[in-house]
Order: C-alpha cells, then structure tokens, then sequence
C-alpha cells in the first residue's frame, strides 16, 4: 500500500512525525559516532568522563587556585562539566549540515533536525558523564551531595540552553561561510578561562564582577555552583540579563536555519 | 497530482545568477510516467530535486498531493560508516515502518549476504547500487523520480528492477531522467525536452526525441568538433589520444545521441534482418565516429553493421581499427575471422593484431591513422577500401606501414624541404579563432609530434595550410626519429628524387 498523504496533519501527527525523525536521527548519530566496536554507545558519557577526570586530577595536582574554599575536586567537576556542555555542543553543529546534506531528500528531515539530533546526543553524553562522576565522587565521600538539585539542573539547563542556540546559530553560518569554523575555535579556547569554569566570581574586583557577568556561560556555572554548595559558593548570577540573551539568540538561529534551508543546496 | 507552475530556479554564482529553470510547470497524475531529455547541465536533476522537495525553488510553486519519492538509486542518503542493515532500519525509522519486513526485503533483493552486516564503504559499486534501488523500494510512494538508474547493475539485476518498477509499480506516477534515452522511450507515457531553462512537453516521443537532437544537433555541432579536436591539441601523444577520445566521446551529447540511434537501429535491424536498416545503422555509428574517430568502443559495431550487409571487406577494416584502437583483441577475433573466411583468407597469411602500448614507431595503426597518413603522404582525402584493407593486413606497425606508403607509387613527394620552413615563416598567421584549413592537422600533430607542445603546437597549425607542407615539417620536428624502416623509405626517395639530402633526415 502507498504511504498515505496527510494533506492537513494535525499538531499532534506533525510531533509524532517529528519525535519518529529525531529518534531516528538520533540512532544515526550515535552509531556512527561511536560504532559497535569495544564499548560502542558507552563512549557518549565515557569520553567526557575522561576529560573532566583529567581536568580534576590536573587541578587537583596543582592546586589550582580557584578563589574559595570549595573542595577542588568538586570546582572541577562543575566548572569542567559546564565547559563541555557548552563548547562541545557548536563544534558538534558546525559543518554538520555537509555531511548530511542528502538527508534533506527525506521530506519530513529538515534542516534543524539534523542540528536536534546531534544537539541531543552532546546534551545527553555531558549529562549523563556529569551525573555519574557526581555520583561516584558522592559515593566515595569526595564530595556532598547537592544541596538544591533543582538549582543545579536549572544553571545545568541555561548553560544547555545557551550552547544549543550558539550552536545551532554558527552551524547555520558555517554553511555558508567557513570563517565561522576558522573562529570558533580560537574563541572556543579563549572562552574557556573567561566561562566561569576555573573561578569564583566572588573571588574576582567588583569591576571584573561587573564584565565577566556579561559572558552567559558564568552565570549557569555560577547557579550549578549554588545548587550543589548553597551558601558556601557565594554565587553570583544575573538571570534578568542571560535568560533574554538566551531568548534572542534562539531567535537570531532560528532565522538564519529559516534562511539556510530556503537556499540550501542538496548535493 | 504533482503541480508546478511558474517554477523559478536562479543559482547565484561567482560570475552572476545562473537562470536554470524559467517559469516552468506541469502536472503530473498517477501512473503518468515523463521522461526528461536534456543536455548535460539542462538542469534535469534540479528539476527533480524540486519536485523532491529537498531543494525551494526561486519563485513559483511546487505542489505535491501525493507521496514523493528520493531521486532512486541515490540510496536515501547512505552513512558510508554504517552497515546496511543501520542504513534500512533507518529509513524504515523515518518513515515509520516496520523494520524486520523491510530488512527481509532488502536482504532478499539486493543479495548482499553477509555483507548487509558490514559498513557500507567496504561494498562495491555494483552492491552500493543494488542496496540504494532495494532501500527505494521499501518505502510506497505515489510516485517516484529515477534519476539515472538505467545504469545499475547487470542485465539480470536491471531486469529485476524494471520489474518492481515498471510490473509491480506500474500505476504509480514517475519521472525518468536518463542518459539512456531508450530507456526513457521504453518506460515513458509523456516526454519533456529542458534547454535553456525551457521545458517543453511531447506526447510523442520520436518528436521529443528530434527536438532533443536538434538542440544538441545545433549547439553542439561545433562545439563536438572543437571538442575532438581540442582533444587532439592536450594529447601529448597517440595513446593520450585514444584515452581522451574514449573518455571525451562518452561524455559528448551529440557522439552519444548518435550512437543511440545507431543502437535502436542495430535493435531493428537485428529483428528485421533487413539490409537497410543495417546501412541506418552503419551510417549513424560512422557520423558518430566521424566526430571521434580515435574512439575505440563502437568500431566493432560498425564492422557488425557492415558485416551484415555484406560487405565484408569494410567488416574487416572496422574490426582491424578497433584491435588497433586498443579493443581487446579476444573480443575482435571471432569475427575477424569469419569475415576473413568468407572472403577466402587464410587466417594465418593475416593474423589478428594486438594492441600494444609502446613507442609509436611499434603501434599498431588503424583506419584512421591511415587516413591522416593519406593526407601526408598520399596527398589524398580517401583512400579506396582494397587498399586501405591492404595496408591494414599488411601492416603490424606504424614504421612498417609508413615505409609501405612511402615505397608506394601513391607517394607525393617530399616538397623542397629545404625550402619550406622559409616559406612558411612568411605565411600569414590565421586570423584570431578562425578555422584553420586542414581540419585534420591537429590529429596528425598529436600523433607524431610527442615533444612539440601547447603554444607551438598552435604556431604549427598556423603555418601549415596545405598539405604537401606536412612531411617536411614533420620531419623538421622530429617526427619519425626511431623509424628504421621509414627512413629507409625515405632515404631510398631521397636517392631516386634527389630532392632532398640523406643528412638531414
């Protein structure tokens, strides 16, 4: 029998066309990034694992001087957790249209799709390696359990919120134009000092308080920070200013996947 | 019903907006099948992208009230790091169908075997093909856009495929874009010609079909013939020669749309048994090889349609051309031989010769190489068949024939050697792009001049406007120089003329 025609679907046929294409998306990228060889799936979480052990061990080692009397492992686990969240998400989006400009032949894969799909499997990877390490340094007394776990998943979820809308934003530029891959990474290591993941900002002159607030990402480490260690973070956030950037900056990846899927050229 | 009206599509390109389609539209019901003809870049798959959906076009609508298949054979987008077992289920995922009854399909139709539990980059092309047409086959669409399929697989996977297509799915609506355009006959109930952005519509296809060749008749003509000749200006030599000719030919419209014809042709003729549609089919595989004449595939053919009707003597030349063009001579054999036993020839007085790459003076040479050397030589435009059969039975080499043309009473005379790089210095160069007179010339170049190159090359064709001047200049430049035989040849000329000294050949 033919594949029948839905002339006007409703909401709900369209979201369940939606979740069958972003699950299947989503399989297709989490196989091919990580094959059905040794560990397969388990590299999601298992990759991050490494990077923010190795951070924390780093640290640890050098006794980082981080401002506060927050226990060194647990400054590390949120401040390195965060980084991958936000900056993994834009180099998992940037070029991702090229190589799968020919799913755009499948009517019901749009383009924003395709940055879904990858955007989830970065945001499940980080989360789940963030989790697991929380648990396991808990469990072995290196650390307190969160004393606000809402709070923490909300800082979690801005800073998720923020990386998605940046990556989706430069994964629309960077089909066009190649400087944006040339930049972001430059930017991306830059940031990474500046994002709140290896300070306080209590720790900081109230004058650099003021300007490193500007930088999102600070605000989200600086809320994780508050809900795994309440007072004793002195966090400082403004959500009047990254809840709306946040905001804006969907908009603005929103518009430019607009135009990119009406120009877009499939192989 | 598929809807197109008013269809824009411009590409922005570096060197301004490149109008592909212009207001252009149709409908398209089920099981209506249009096949596309048009020339390379016509914009025959931008068409079918849009009707696909995948690509917007510039302005005008695109409707679809029925489901849209993927461009077939493209495969739905394969992940070359993924099995095709991964690749089917996640189609079947898209679309929301069941896995294991599409698994079961395509496992049974494309017969991969263990391999559909391998990545796709460790597949062949023929088995990237049949899993790409057996993933378009899962999913039932109302009508589904073949873009190039007709070269998949072979005849008995083709056949297969004709069937699920044309047998099993023979209510649904398609368009066909193919280079075959006897596919495009066979399959179609409605045919379109694209050029210059115009799309223009036939119910006939013999109309379409001379509407198409025209267009590519009346804009291709010159460019074919530049094209050959081009071919002949960047082949640094005779076995460059016939790899661009193979490679060129194949890719030209007008060398293509030729041997089509001579194809359907062959097809009647075979049915018929008539002599004249063989004489149709000899005469347009000729035309096709008149543009490309060092194109070796289709010389057996025309040794087949001469063949056919009799005339085994040009049957024989033909094969002796396509050995000597690089065939293989065990394909050649067979009816080399035949054409040599009815005409009364002991195989063994006249084997079959085998190409063989090397220094040109040991090639072997074929009809048209001995037409070149007729112009140079002979001073001739043609030359009889009995003796171009001759030359080619008689000759294993190119040194050994060129000796034989110049021992031969045909021979025209080495003119004045001494004096001619004089006169040709003062020759008028040709004015900028205009046709220079010796449309020959440039083959002849390829051929025997290996070390003159690029703007020489052109400096040549400048100066030499008749053929007598050829020889000379030739030799002049080097031509010949580990020919033993011919500079015998000459040397014996040079003695009997005494127009020419020994020492400066």
């Amino acid at each position: 029998m033919a594949l029948p025609v839905n002339e006007n679907p409703s909401l709900l046929d369209s979201l369940r066309v939606e979740r069958r294409v972003l699950g299947a998306l989503f399989l297709r990228e989490a196989l091919t990034r990580y094959g059905r060889h040794n560990i397969g799936f388990l590299w999601l979480f298992v990759e991050p694992m490494t990077f923010t052990l190795g951070v924390t061990a780093l640290w640890t080692a050098t006794r980082s001087v981080h401002g506060s009397d927050l226990p060194i492992v647990a400054f590390a686990l949120t401040g390195y957790s965060s980084v991958l969240l936000w900056r993994n998400m834009p180099a998992r989006c940037i070029g991702a249209l090229w190589n799968n400009l020919s799913l755009l032949y499948h009517r019901n894969i749009k383009v924003l799709d395709i940055y879904i799909a990858r955007l989830l499997l970065e945001f499940g990877g980080a989360t789940i390696s963030f989790t697991v390490l929380s648990l396991a340094f808990i469990s072995i007394g290196w650390l307190d359990p969160p004393q606000n776990l809402l709070e923490v998943m909300g800082g979690w979820f801005i800073i998720a919120w923020f990386g998605s809308a940046l990556a989706i934003w430069l994964g629309a530029m960077s089909h066009e134009s190649e400087l944006v891959d040339k930049l972001w990474h430059p930017i991306s290591y830059i940031m990474f000092p500046l994002s709140g993941a290896a300070f306080m900002v209590d720790s900081l002159p109230p004058a650099a308080q003021q300007i490193v607030l500007y930088i999102p990402m600070v605000s989200g480490v600086e809320i994780v920070r508050e809900g795994y260690f309440g007072n004793r973070a002195h966090a400082h956030y403004d959500l009047g200013y990254v809840l709306p950037l946040c905001l804006v900056l969907s908009v603005l990846a929103l518009f430019q996947v607009r135009k990119l899927s009406n120009r877009v050229v499939p192989e | 019903m598929i809807r197109l009206r008013e269809v824009r599509k411009i590409y922005p390109t570096r060197f301004g907006d490149n109008l592909v389609l212009d207001r252009i539209g149709f409908d398209l019901a089920r099981g209506e099948r249009l096949g596309i003809l048009g020339r390379n870049g016509a914009g025959k798959s931008t068409l079918v992208r849009l009707v696909s959906g995948a690509e917007k076009p510039t302005s005008g609508i695109v409707e679809r009230h029925m489901s849209v298949s993927w461009p077939l054979a493209f495969g739905g987008a394969f992940q070359y790091m993924l099995t095709g077992q991964d690749n089917v289920s996640f189609i079947s995922r898209i679309y929301g169908q069941d896995i294991a009854h599409n698994l079961a399909f395509v496992e049974d139709f494309a017969e991969l075997g263990a391999y559909i539990k391998e990545p796709i980059r460790t597949y062949s092309s023929g088995m990237r093909a049949r899993l790409a047409f057996a993933i378009s086959m899962i999913i039932e669409f109302d009508c589904f856009l073949i873009d190039e399929i007709a070269a998949v697989g072979d005849a008995r996977f083709q056949a297969r495929c004709n069937f699920e297509l044309f047998e099993k799915r023979g209510d649904r609506a398609m368009i066909i874009i193919s280079h075959d355009a006897g596919y495009i006959r066979d399959h179609c109930t409605r045919w379109a010609v694209l050029e210059k952005g115009n799309f223009v519509e036939y119910d006939d296809f013999d109309l379409a079909y001379s509407d198409f060749k025209e267009i590519i008749g009346v804009s291709d003509r010159a460019t074919a013939a530049r094209d050959s000749r081009s071919i002949a200006l960047v082949a640094r030599d005779r076995l460059r020669l016939l790899e661009f000719s193979h490679r060129t030919a194949l890719n030209d419209d007008r060398f293509k749309a030729l041997i089509h014809e001579a194809d359907w042709a062959r097809d009647r003729a075979d049915l018929s048994r008539q002599a004249e549609d063989w004489a149709a089919a000899e005469t347009l595989y000729a035309e096709a090889l008149a543009l490309f004449p060092f194109e070796r595939s289709y010389w057996i053919q025309l040794g087949h349609a001469a063949k056919e009707q009799g005339d085994l003597a040009r049957a024989e030349i033909s094969y002796r051309t396509a050995c000597a063009l690089g065939l293989p001579a065990q394909e050649v054999a067979v009816h080399l031989h035949f054409v040599m036993q009815h005409q009364g020839v002991a195989k063994e007085d006249y084997p079959v010769r085998t190409f063989h790459p090397g220094k040109l003076a040991d090639q072997l040479p074929g009809k048209p190489d001995i037409d070149l050397l007729g112009h140079i030589l002979w001073n001739v435009d043609t030359i009889q068949h009995d003796v171009m059969l001759d030359l080619l039975r008689r000759s294993g080499s190119f040194d050994e024939l060129i000796a034989e043309m110049i021992d031969s009473p045909r021979f025209a005379g080495v003119a004045a050697l001494d004096q001619v790089p004089h006169r040709a210095a003062i020759q008028e160069p040709a004015s900028e792009g205009a046709e220079h007179t010796l449309p020959w010339l440039e083959y002849v170049i390829a051929t025997y001049l290996s070390t003159v190159r690029g703007g020489d090359r052109m400096t040549l064709l400048e100066q030499i406007t008749s053929a007598e001047q050829i020889l000379p200049r030739l030799i002049e430049k080097g031509a010949f120089r580990d020919f033993e035989r011919t500079h015998e040849a000459l040397k014996r000329r040079t003695i009997e003329d005494n127009d020419i000294t020994a020492g400066e050949i």
